[in-house]
Formats: C-alpha cells, structure tokens, sequence
C-alpha cells in the first residue's frame, strides 16, 4: 500500500516555520515495504504525523491517500478493516487499558486478528524480557515494560505500515535492539514497511530513507 | 473481555437505584393494565345485553297509582335522553300487545306450558351476532333469549320430576314453541334459545317476530312504552346515576351497581396507570442516564478499541445487549411479581364475589413488549451517539 502526503498542513502547526524538506507542505511517498524514519525535535508535529496517517485526526489541509484514495473518504467499516489488516499502529501514549493485565492487552487485540497463539505471545514477552508480566495489570509495570508490551500488540495483526511514535524512549538501548529487531522480523515476514519517529536517534538500524519534520 | 473491560468500573449504587425504580414500574404497569382490561371486561360475555346498558323505567309512586303520573315514556322524553353527553343511545323496550303463551316441545323434557311476557330490543343493545337473531314471516323457528332465572326455574322443575338438570349448554338445545292467539286465530311457532339474560325478566324476541305478532294478533291500542334501554358511556356510570335519581327513573340495582364500580374502579386504575407510565419512563430515562455516564466514564476505552480495530458496531453492540439484558431481567421479574400480584389480587377478588376473568390480559403482555422496544430503541441511539463521539 501506497501512502502519499501531498501539501499536507495540520491547522495547529501551519503558524511553525517549517524547514524546505519538511514532510509538512510538500509531497512525501511512502513507498510499499520501505522502512523509514521520521526525524524531528519535540513540537514539530511528530505525534500530529502519526495520527493524521494513520486517519485519527482530519484537522489538515492537502491530502493523504493510501493507493490513490483520499483517506477523508474512508467509511467506518473501511477504517475498521484497514486497521485490523494494513496499517498497525504503536502510539507514544501507548494507549494500553492499565487496568488490565498484559494478557488481557494483548488477547483483547489478538482475539481480533487471530495472529498468535498465547504461547507465541508468552514467549515474544519472554525475549523482550518481560515474561513474567503476563498476568499483571498494565498500569503496574513501569513505562518501559509497558513500551514493550504496545510493541507486541501492535505486532499482532497482519500489516502493510507500522507507524510508531517514539516506540523505545524509555527503552536502554539493549532492549531498544531486541524490540527493533523483534519489529524489523515482523516487517520482512509481511513484506511490510514501517515508519519510526524519533528524536534523532537511528538506533544504529538501517533505513531506506528519513524523512523530516 | 470487551465487557470485562467496558462495565468493570460501575457506580453500581445508581444502577441498582435506576434497576428497582424501572422494576417497580413495570411491575405496576402491567398490574394496572391487566386490570383495568378485566375490570372492563367484567361482565361481558356471559350476559347477553351489551355492557353499560341498563333497562330503565319510571319510579312507580302515588301519583302514578292514581293515574296522576304517567309511567310510560313518550318519543320527546327519548329524545331528550338521548341527547345527554353521556349516553351513547337510547332505544325503547317494546312488549306484546297479543296473547302468547309458552310450552316445551320436546319428548325430553317433561310438558308444561305458561302465559308469558315477550319484549323486543333494538339489536344494538345485544351481545349475539345478526345472522342468530334474525326472524321473517314464514320462519318456523324464532330465535329467543331467555331470563336465566327460567333456566333455574327449568331445572327445579326437571328436578322434582327425577330428571337430571341441563346446563345453559343443553337448554338450547331443547325444543320449544310460541302460541300467538287472539279471539280470531291462533298459530304455533317453534322456538329455539340462543343465550340468556339477567337484566330482562321476560322471553328477548326479534323485533320482526314482535312486528308480526302485533300487526296479525293485536288486542286494541297500541302498546305504551314503559322501558327504554339505556347505553351508557364507558366510566360516566356515576352521572348516569345521577341522571336517572333527579328524572324519577330508575333502574335494576345490580345493573348500577356493577356500572359504577366499574366506573370507579376503572378511574382508580387509570390512575395507578399513569402513575405507572411515569415511573417506567422515568426509571427508564435514569437507566439511560446511567449508560451515558457508563460511556463517558469509558470514553478513553472506546476510544481506544476502535483505534486498535474494534468497529464500533462491535461497541455499540456491547453497550446495547448488557443494557437489553438488565432491562430483560427487570421486565421478566416484573412481569413474575405480576402474576405473585395476580394471584393474590384473583383471590381476594373472588373471595369478594367478583369472579373476573383468569387469563393474563394481552394488553399488559403488549404494554411490556412495547416498553421493552422503546427502552432497546432509546439505549441503541444513547450507545451509538455515545460511540460515534469517540470515533
């Protein structure tokens, strides 16, 4: 799937001077399988960008299309079914329910998809070494642990784009590798790209491209 | 788990508070209802006459004894009844001006035979369908309704000839005829009972059998009309009253009686009935409160679910089936106190001597289905508004 920005302004940063290869006011591809990374300091519209792709906020001038359709025109039903088969998301808020338990996160988006059994969730949780989390509520585990748990949820769906928002800011770089990883496995099994915002840290991985804010 | 989710954290005080004002509701809804139909209903079906009518004569005094007051009623006086607001129609009782007498006709029934008293009424007044009640010159068999004291009198007499009794049933069945006379001829007529009376103490006939009688056989002048049938309007039976004491007319005492508590325990029951009404929708509208406050309460929740790929028919769907359980428990443990209620209610009321009707009145069963769909319709829009604004 073929994601293209063209002249897009969000309403609240069209008064911010945007630099000349700011994805805001100017075209942007995002091509099919490509893995990129969005490159900005805090308050250039990094969380806005995330949302607006991704069909949560409508706010904006210009347009946004996946394969050639304005994603404006896009009925609930549609949205319904490209968020559960193309487009995965991994919010900076994370958006977990705290209180539930990691189980619980995870089955009540899984329970959707029927991607993986319990085991193959356990044992992900197990290589991003929090295993034992699995029967504890969301709202107990500390920032990081709940990172990790938001990196599997949204793992757990057929997907063409992964869009993440600052997905290891509080993640030490050890468990920023096995996360990255975790999601770039995910990616080539599926064919699929991702986009990955970020403060300016690579995380030593190798994109095709970064775009600006 | 959705609902794990979604209705774990509840103020679950105000849902119980919305659950026993909607229970309560219901429970006298349909209570009332029932009620109000069979109360109504009291009456009807066994007696023949239509309901709310009353035979009506003027009250016999001195005067009229010494021929100072007329008793009969003249076609203005009818008029005027009849323009009252509330009486539906007014139609004079007619009697035989002609010798007839009444006999068995049947090797069944033991013989005997008596002098009667035959009376017309319009057909309006009675509960028989047309087709029954119908006579033409050249008919031999002529339809009547008979007072069901002569049943009991029927059967004191089969009795103290060893016969066994007949029910309303079996009587119809026996065969009877009419002599009409005069000092010139005489005919016979048989005659076949279609139902039973005890408003009228003499034989019912079709107006065109009494026509016929009075046209071939009459004795002198006309006849004076000295009853009218009285339809009154459904709950006014306490002005009807009030009518007839301040006109000098007067009528059967039972007839009155049932007619104004009829009356006023209808007023009474529509009464409890709009209280009834305004408990249920008020209940109802704490019920809905409650979902739209559950929904605020989990706006993050269903915010999140779509955004993770729930579609929010799925919510909806899930607000809407928890709320149509609660209100489908509510409805049936009303509906259970109903027939606790009846019962009792059935027993006193027969204890007392009014036997109304056992079956469960389909008013009632509708008046819940149609609170049922109102309040699914209501929490359907509630939870769809609710979902959509976190779209």
């Amino acid at each position: 799937m073929k994601i293209v920005l063209n002249k897009v302004m969000p309403f609240p940063l069209a008064s911010i001077q945007h630099g000349e290869t700011s994805i805001w006011g100017n075209e942007v591809v995002l091509e099919h399988g490509k893995k990129i990374m969005l490159n900005a300091a805090s308050g250039k519209g990094k969380t806005t960008f995330t949302y607006t792709v991704t069909g949560l906020r409508t706010d904006y001038s210009g347009l946004i299309s996946y394969d050639g359709r304005d994603v404006k025109s896009f009925s609930p039903d549609e949205w319904t079914d490209l968020r559960i088969n193309k487009i995965s998301t991994d919010f900076q808020d994370l958006q977990l329910f705290p209180t539930l338990t990691v189980k619980e996160n995870l089955l009540l988006k899984n329970n959707l998809t029927n991607v993986y059994s319990e085991s193959e969730l356990r044992s992900m949780l197990d290589h991003l070494g929090i295993g034992d989390k699995w029967e504890q509520k969301c709202g107990l585990l500390s920032m990081g642990q709940q990172q990790r748990v938001a990196i599997i949820r949204a793992l757990s769906q057929p997907f063409e784009w992964l869009i993440m928002d600052e997905p290891f800011s509080h993640l030490d770089e050890a468990n920023t590798q096995l996360s990255l990883s975790l999601i770039n496995q995910r990616a080539n099994e599926l064919n699929a790209g991702f986009v990955l915002t970020s403060l300016g840290d690579t995380h030593q991985f190798p994109y095709d491209y970064t775009l600006n804010l | 788990m959705l609902r794990q989710l979604l209705f774990r954290n509840q103020d679950r005080k105000q849902l119980i508070i919305a659950i026993v004002g909607s229970f309560l509701g219901i429970t006298f809804l349909i209570t009332s209802i029932h009620y109000l139909v069979k109360v109504n209903e009291f009456g009807c079906g066994n007696e023949i006459l239509g309901p709310n009518t009353l035979i009506v004569q003027k009250k016999v005094n001195a005067g009229a004894i010494m021929g100072l007051a007329k008793t009969d009623f003249s076609e203005s006086e009818i008029e005027r009844i009849k323009k009252e607001k509330f009486i539906s129609d007014v139609k004079p009782v007619i009697s035989n001006n002609f010798d007839v007498s009444f006999q068995t006709d049947d090797p069944h029934v033991p013989y005997f035979r008596s002098d009667v008293f035959i009376q017309t009424v319009d057909p309006a007044f009675l509960d028989v369908k047309s087709d029954k009640w119908t006579w033409k010159e050249g008919d031999t068999v002529v339809p009547i309704i008979l007072p069901r004291d002569f049943i009991v009198m029927l059967n004191t007499f089969m009795s103290a000839s060893g016969i066994p009794q007949v029910s309303d049933e079996l009587a119809k069945e026996i065969r009877f005829k009419f002599t009409i006379k005069n000092d010139d001829k005489k005919e016979f007529i048989a005659a076949k009972i279609i139902g039973f009376t005890n408003e009228v103490a003499s034989i019912l006939v079709p107006q065109s059998f009494m026509n016929y009688g009075n046209n071939n056989f009459a004795l002198g002048a006309d006849k004076k009309i000295t009853q009218i049938m009285i339809s009154g309007k459904e709950s006014e039976f306490g002005l009807v009253e009030d009518y007839l004491t301040k006109h000098g007319l007067e009528s059967k005492n039972s007839q009155m009686v049932v007619g104004k508590l009829k009356s006023i325990v209808s007023t009474l029951i529509v009464v409890i009935l709009g209280i009834s009404i305004i408990a249920v929708f008020v209940s109802c509208l704490v019920l809905i409160q409650y979902l739209q406050l559950l929904m605020s309460r989990n706006a993050y929740e269903v915010r999140t679910l779509i955004r993770i790929g729930y579609h929010p028919k799925l919510i909806i769907r899930a607000f809407f089936m928890y709320f149509m359980k609660i209100f489908g428990i509510i409805a049936v443990a009303g509906f259970l106190v109903f027939l606790v209620f009846k019962f009792f209610l059935d027993g006193i009321l027969i204890a007392g001597g009014l036997s109304i009707g056992s079956s469960i009145s389909l008013y009632g069963i509708v008046s819940l289905l149609f609170a049922y769909i109102l309040f699914a319709f209501a929490s359907y829009k509630t939870a769809q508004r609710g979902v959509m604004k976190e779209y």
